[in-house]
């Protein structure tokens, strides 16, 4: 452990990212008690400059900027984890039972890995919407679902690697059910691959909320959001610059932290960084 | 009864006559002196939008392009000027055949040619007419068009109508080519300015000089080009600032104040220009049923928020819940303001003292304010315990969307939704609270009876005073009923580079004379 | 050769049936119907029951599910996508040119972007742990850590706003030619770019990487071939098979940039006509976008297979 400390300081960018991060989530964390105002409360004249009572002055309602601001994040990182950890957990599993039963519900998986990476996540989110209607639950559980499939892929394949060991084969010749197979004897030695699984879902998952916002369909207002400050404040990007700034850097600067640091690490743990398996 | 006097008419709307002598001062007298050139383009972004949903095969009939643009393509037999005075146009004579108002004989002006170069006649208004008495809500009045004459046309209302000249300049008036009712305007030939060269539904519209048109000498301009960018104002300034555009219709407040100082550019405004009504359905089961549940709302509503954010405070103004512009002389101001405590008591008198959730309130992005001004609304009425939903859907097909194909006998309701509201007269305003419009989200029962005969009774009263009065009683049953309500409402802006010339904004923004406007 | 294209032309072929069910239960079978979806539960609650079951009827709604897949698998195979809710217009009225103009602007980000992760891919795998290559990789994760809408505002906000030598808003029409869309859209099409370049060229390297560190490559190396030739005509078509794999994510990462990108700058495609859908209920529409960008993701994934198969003689038994 500690020899990996040392490695990971010697990677200043993973470190940096780590750092990112952190603040991020130590800022969503505390937002709710550090925040100067209700974040929902028309305050004062819409559009004022930053002054010392609001530090970045009032958005296009008169709302505090600064207290939407740190609030912003709060339900696309929520929204982004969950659909992460749906993908890294169901993904999984999924995975590992596929390499372990192979046959046809392997080949059934497959296909449906496949056809689903076929569709561009923004169109599986918009049919999902149009079909069940536009809420977070059904925004998490379609991200969920779309990036599950890479998960299944990684897995899968980290699987059959697992089954070529003795471990596995020696539990069977216990008579040990299936299920119990894969999950005391194959999970535990994919659950660094998922660790850093569910950061790069996570963090694709950010950029699809926040774009979704951005769309409007994602957050619905008046809920802080940092996609919709983005498109709201370009109707001032001229006068007001730093309201479509500030929620950009914040967005940009989770997003690079989330994968600074999960690049780091993987490449520390000795996995391939899984990247070229994401996409956006 | 003569021939209707634009005098008698103007009386109504004397305060208007102000807004003309500001408009002067505003365009100075070194432009006023120029002589008109010709030739050239005008390329303009519009915000608003009001139309129904256009396919490749209805995207050039009038009632499917925006509203603001109708009138450089076709004519209407009357206009309406800045001063909202009512001026012939493509008719000569407009007449009441005898006192009870209720038979209007109208003469058109002959030699006046179509795009495709036929002469139009009778029988075009006719056809027009036929169609739009069944299609445009105002027009609905009229139960009988008629022909009597080569270039003469009766038309016999439901009601006596002293006003009814300004039903005949609405923009859904225009007078196309003579066709069945099915195939009538889909052509996209009408007897205006400027003629469709191209109509690309939801982006695009290039219009060229029409060269026979009835005025002579004009247009000025040989070509106009309309960009939609409906909900994108950003988008558009930007196009106006890198000189795509030579001007943005109905900016909002926040973007005159921007470009306010700028020397290249000119800001145009017309006072008492929009507002919007949320309409409140009442069919069984909605909250709205309850006469203290519309009045609490009403109540709850802070309507100088909405003016101070949505309007950057001095474009806007206050509105009274009829659908009467500030600057009509008839407007009466609610008493009372805002009043949460009273909201909140009429709500617990209602059966909810723990406040009241109203579902989702539609809104669409016809001025690009809209969706400030309604969640500013959402979050004043939170005081009083009023929860609402607010949701944006998109202009285009946003009145089908809205009136549901609003029919109650066949179950067809229409929606909790707000719409933009232009200025009229009072005769055409006021009578967009009737229990068959949409708009009044079909109030009924004694109080709306009252109303009703009140108008029709104003109708049929020629002395304007008069009518004045029979209009403000009219709208004390509206402060006491709310059948539905009208929050605030703002000018119109227009921001316009230096170089187009004699283009002052209009209230009515569809009745722009646009054959005038020069490029220097 | 021959039997291997025709498996994979039979593969692409399942696919799409299986994407055009899923995208039909997706929408129309799950908890309610188009019609339920294009009203309000509190507008559902207050119509009567047997007028819902009029418009139901109306709309064919009350047909059996197996039925309406039908009927809806065979109006796709006519390229009928049926008529919006609304205004009764077919669907490949409002979607056809918006389908031409993102195939456009794809086409564009594809002919750049190729060259560009080529030339950066390669001197970053050449160049292995060089200042070059830190760059390189460093700027790769920035560049796919930022939304697209954030790369398009700041295009904007400098080459349109402070700088103005681009257009900022794309005044085209739907139905111009081609290369005025183009003349009118660059900085939509480096935002896409970007994105698109910062994710091929990391795959490319990676791809690189491996390559030349295979024993063939150390084989060339002895025989005293010049480098360039080794890195150019060995190591590199074994380097883009692997990315070659990964096309159909890079395809529908593309798909869902352009989306994006389309509405920063209003250019006419079918992202404004997908969000245009999806506000307004219009189940046809968005099933129709829906199935068009699934199946471009497929058509592309299928040419991927097959530049595979030319490439690499090893899949031609399968």
């Amino acid at each position: 452990m500690t020899l990996f400390f040392r490695r990971l300081v010697r990677r200043p960018l993973t470190l940096f990212g780590l750092v990112l991060v952190g603040l991020h989530l130590l800022v969503a964390l505390v937002a709710p008690w550090i925040t100067p105002y209700d974040p929902l409360k028309l305050l004062d004249a819409p559009l004022e400059p930053p002054t010392e009572a609001y530090w970045l002055g009032t958005d296009e309602l008169g709302r505090d900027f600064f207290s939407r601001l740190l609030l912003g994040g709060q339900i696309s990182i929520i929204a982004a984890a969950c659909a992460g950890l749906i993908a890294a957990i169901g993904g999984g599993l999924l995975g590992l039972a596929s390499a372990y039963h192979r046959g046809l519900f392997d080949d059934v998986v497959s296909r449906l890995v496949e056809m689903k990476l076929s569709i561009p996540s923004i169109l599986l989110v918009s049919l999902f919407v149009t079909g069940f209607g536009q809420s977070l639950a059904v925004l998490v559980l379609t991200m969920g679902l779309i990036y599950m499939m890479g998960v299944i892929r990684t897995s899968r394949a980290m699987g059959l690697v697992i089954l070529e060991q003795g471990y596995v084969k020696a539990a069977q010749l216990r008579g040990e059910s299936s299920f119990a197979i894969i999950l005391r004897e194959m999970l535990p030695n994919i659950l660094d691959l998922l660790t850093v699984e569910f950061a790069l879902r996570t963090s694709s998952a950010l950029l699809l909320v926040s774009a979704l916002s951005f769309l409007g369909l994602g957050v619905s207002p008046p809920t802080p959001d940092w996609g919709l400050m983005i498109q709201s404040g370009l109707q001032s990007i001229r006068s007001e610059p730093w309201l479509v700034l500030a929620p950009s850097l914040c967005i940009s600067s989770l997003v690079i932290g989330i994968n600074f640091a999960t690049e780091g690490v993987a490449g520390l743990l000795g996995l391939e960084a899984a990247r070229g398996a994401t996409g956006k | 009864m003569s021939t209707i006097n634009r005098r008698d008419l103007l009386k109504a709307g004397a305060g208007a006559a102000l807004l003309s002598a500001l408009d002067a001062a505003f365009l100075g007298d070194a432009i006023a002196q120029e002589q008109p050139k010709r030739g050239g383009t005008l390329s303009y972004a519009q915000l608003s939008a009001n139309r129904r949903s256009a396919g490749p095969n209805n995207s050039r009939h009038p009632y499917f392009i925006v509203d603001a643009n109708t009138k450089q393509i076709w004519s209407t037999p009357t206009w309406v000027n800045p001063e909202l005075g009512l001026e012939l146009e493509i008719a000569t004579k407009l007449e009441p055949a005898d006192g009870s108002l209720k038979v209007w004989d109208m003469t058109l002006r002959e030699g006046v040619m179509f795009h495709d170069m036929t002469e139009m006649t009778a029988a075009d208004a006719v056809a027009s007419f036929n169609y739009h008495r069944q299609n445009a809500p105002f027009a609905r009045q009229i139960t009988k068009v008629e022909q009597i004459g080569k270039y003469a046309v009766r038309f016999t209302l439901e009601a006596g109508n002293a006003e009814f000249g300004y039903v005949l300049a609405e923009y859904n008036s225009p007078i196309m080519k003579a066709a069945p009712l099915e195939t009538i305007g889909l052509d996209g030939i009408g007897t205006g300015a400027f003629k469709i060269v191209q109509s690309d539904p939801n982006r695009l519209m290039i219009l060229e000089r029409f060269e026979s048109y009835w005025r002579k000498g004009l247009p000025h301009l040989d070509r106009i080009e309309i960009h939609n960018r409906e909900g994108q104002q950003e988008s558009a300034l930007n196009g106006l600032r890198s000189g795509q555009f030579d001007a943005v219709m109905n900016i909002d407040g926040r973007a005159a104040l921007q470009f306010q100082n700028d020397p290249n550019f000119e800001i145009e405004t017309a006072r008492g220009g929009y507002s919007f009504v949320i309409q409140l359905p009442k069919h069984p089961g909605s909250p709205f049923l309850d006469k203290r549940v519309r009045q609490a709302f009403a109540y709850a509503i802070d309507r100088e928020a909405i003016v101070r954010v949505a309007y950057s405070g001095r474009f806007g103004w206050i509105g009274n819940d009829s659908h009467l512009m500030v600057t009509d002389a008839a407007f009466v101001p609610r008493a009372g303001g805002r009043d949460v405590a009273k909201a909140k008591q009429l709500l617990a008198e209602a059966g909810h003292p723990n406040g009241i959730n109203l579902g989702t309130l539609y809104w669409s992005p016809q001025l690009p304010e809209a969706g400030r001004y309604f969640q500013v609304l959402q979050q004043s009425v939170k005081d009083a315990g009023i929860t609402l939903t607010i949701e944006e859907r998109p202009n285009d097909g946003y009145i089908q969307f809205r009136t549901g194909d609003n029919d109650l006998s066949k179950g067809n309701f229409h929606k909790f939704a707000m719409t933009a509201v232009g200025s009229r007269n009072p005769g055409i305003s006021l009578f967009r609270m009737r229990a068959a419009f949409v708009e009044s989200g079909h109030w009924r029962g004694p109080e709306h009876d009252k109303y009703l005969a009140l108008y029709n009774q104003a109708m049929v009263t020629p002395d304007a005073a008069k009518r004045k009065a029979i209009y403000a009683e009219m709208q004390a049953i509206l402060h006491e009923e709310v059948p539905a309500i009208l929050p605030a409402g703002g000018n119109t802006l227009m921001v316009k580079r230096k170089h187009m010339r004699n283009m002052p904004y209009h209230p009515q923004i569809w009745s722009i004379r646009y054959e005038e406007i020069w490029r220097a | 050769m021959l039997i291997a294209a025709l498996r994979r032309v039979l593969l692409s072929c399942i696919t799409l049936v299986m994407l055009t069910v899923f995208i039909f239960i997706a929408t129309e079978i799950m908890p309610g119907d188009a019609l339920d979806v294009s009203l309000s539960a509190d507008e559902i609650a207050m119509i009567p029951p047997e007028r819902l079951a009029k418009m139901k009827q109306d709309l064919g709604l009350d047909r059996p599910a197996p039925e309406r897949l039908l009927s809806f698998l065979g109006g796709v195979l006519t390229l009928d996508f049926g008529k919006t809710l609304i205004s009764k217009t077919p669907v490949t009225a409002i979607i056809g040119y918006p389908l031409r103009n993102s195939l456009i602007l794809a086409g564009a980000v594809l002919l750049l972007a190729i060259p560009l992760a080529l030339t950066i891919g390669i001197a970053a795998a050449v160049w292995q742990g060089r200042a070059i290559d830190n760059i390189a990789s460093t700027g790769a994760i920035i560049g796919y850590s930022i939304p697209e809408f954030v790369i398009g505002t700041v295009l904007v906000m400098i080459f349109a706003v402070a700088w103005p030598v681009f257009p900022a808003t794309i005044t085209a029409s739907t139905n111009d030619a081609a290369l005025t869309l183009l003349a009118a859209s660059p900085l939509a099409v480096v935002t896409v770019l970007i994105g698109s370049i910062a994710y091929l060229a990391r795959l490319l390297r990676t791809g690189m990487v491996d390559a030349l560190a295979k024993d063939f490559v150390e084989r060339l190396r002895l025989t005293g071939i010049p480098e360039w030739r080794i890195v150019f005509l060995h190591a590199l078509p074994a380097a883009i098979v692997p990315s070659l794999t990964a096309m159909a994510l890079y395809a529908a990462a593309l798909v869902s940039g352009i989306v994006v990108v389309e509405l920063v700058f209003a250019y006419p495609g079918l992202g404004q006509e997908l969000v245009r859908g999806v506000t307004r209920r219009e189940v046809h529409v968005v099933q129709a976008i829906a199935l068009c960008s699934a199946a471009l993701v497929v058509a592309l994934n299928f040419l991927a297979d097959m530049a595979i198969l030319a490439l690499d003689p090893r899949t031609r038994r399968a």
